[in-house]
């Protein structure tokens, strides 16, 4: 059974591989509500005119979904692109929140982020991404590493 | 004003000289010819959260702001910076508040600045690399030869020079000279004594002048 999500206008919801525990199976439960995915993604595209070009991409090995439209999600991966589609960033949690409607994913978890191949990389704990204007901010104790930045010059 | 050693020169100018240039050159971190190693890693911690703007390309740190490198330390209490494109390098960074700066230079002399702001940045123009630090607000900057402080302090990294375009002033301890500066005190105490012997020799005068009298009335 297919499942119907209502992300943000830009963003699709894909279950590919699908793994549906579906309630309806159950005699005690209500139809139509899915209660387990794996493989989860959901895929943001730039505007117009570049709207074939993927902007964000958000995945899960897992997705349970609560109350609110909010899906809780493991093993989180969320990458973006640069325009011309070089990987921009990629931050990696072991857990997280998705709000499918305001397009955020939160966690008060650890998170590690690598920005242009791990020149930047990046640690900490607790964070919330704005898929809208994309907008990462580590709530506690962030920690980088840069391997250019101010150079020493000899 | 307190400075250790015996020489001490003041410069109060408003704009930049080739005379506070040379002086100025004296307390910058020189370069040498040796190759450079590569890159080092930068961390950047803070207490407080850290927000990447990827659509604006920026990140901004909060609270006690950390940057160590293995040849500068940074201290702040907001800092931001430039998320580079592909392939680029950090080109900017602003920190605020509580600015402090130390940094070693190749030699191993030790710099230490204080200012309320300092701004970084890099850039490459018609081939030639640009790499600044600009300190202001009670911009001071000091190494094992002096303090230098002014309205803004630009720290030329590029080509390893300081300068201060306005309001300089520069106090360095000296070492050359400071035998000479030390002679001088005593000299110029000595100038009393012989003042005082004259009006001895002139009180002295008086009684031959007086003797002669009775021998006239003789």
């Amino acid at each position: 059974m297919p499942v119907t999500c209502h992300p943000p206008q830009v963003t699709r919801l894909l279950l590919a591989g699908v793994i549906l525990v579906l309630a309806a199976t159950d005699n005690r439960a209500q139809s139509n509500v899915m209660s387990h995915a794996n493989d989860f993604t959901s895929v943001e595209y730039y505007p117009a005119p570049n709207q074939q070009q993927i902007r964000s991409r958000l995945s899960g090995a897992e997705a349970q979904p609560l109350p609110g439209g909010l899906l809780a999600i493991k093993q989180l991966k969320l990458e973006t692109f640069e325009l011309n589609g070089r990987p921009e960033i990629v931050v990696n949690a072991p857990e997280c929140t998705y709000d499918q409607l305001n397009g955020t994913a939160s966690s008060p978890g650890r998170l590690q982020v690598q920005y242009q191949d791990g020149k930047i990389r990046v640690e900490g704990e607790g964070f919330l991404w704005r898929q809208n204007d994309s907008f990462l901010t580590i709530s506690n104790r962030p920690s980088t590493v840069l391997q250019f930045g101010p150079e020493k010059r000899n | 004003m307190a400075v250790a050693g015996a020489g001490m020169l003041c410069a109060q100018v408003n704009t930049n000289t080739n005379a506070v240039d040379e002086i100025l050159a004296l307390v910058t971190t020189n370069a040498s010819a040796v190759k450079p190693p590569p890159r080092p890693e930068t961390l950047i911690e803070a207490d407080g959260p850290a927000d990447f703007d990827l659509a604006g390309r920026r990140v901004v740190y909060h609270e006690h702001v950390r940057v160590d490198s293995p040849d500068m330390k940074m201290r702040c209490e907001w800092l931001a910076a430039d998320l580079p494109q592909t392939g680029g390098r950090v080109t900017n960074i602003v920190a605020e508040t509580n600015v402090v700066i130390d940094a070693t230079d190749d030699k191993g002399q030790k710099m230490h600045a204080t200012g309320d702001r300092a701004v970084y940045v890099f850039n490459v123009q018609n081939g030639v690399t640009n790499e600044t630090i600009t300190l202001t607000g009670n911009a001071r900057l000091e190494n094992t030869q002096g303090w230098l402080t002014g309205d803004s302090i630009i720290w030329d990294r590029a080509n390893d020079r300081l300068s201060v375009p306005s309001n300089p002033k520069m106090v360095f301890h000296q070492t050359l000279n400071g035998a000479l500066a030390g002679t001088n005190a005593p000299v110029e105490g000595t100038h009393p004594p012989p003042a005082a012997t004259n009006s001895v020799a002139n009180d002295t005068n008086v009684p031959p002048a007086l003797t002669n009298r009775p021998s006239a009335a003789k």
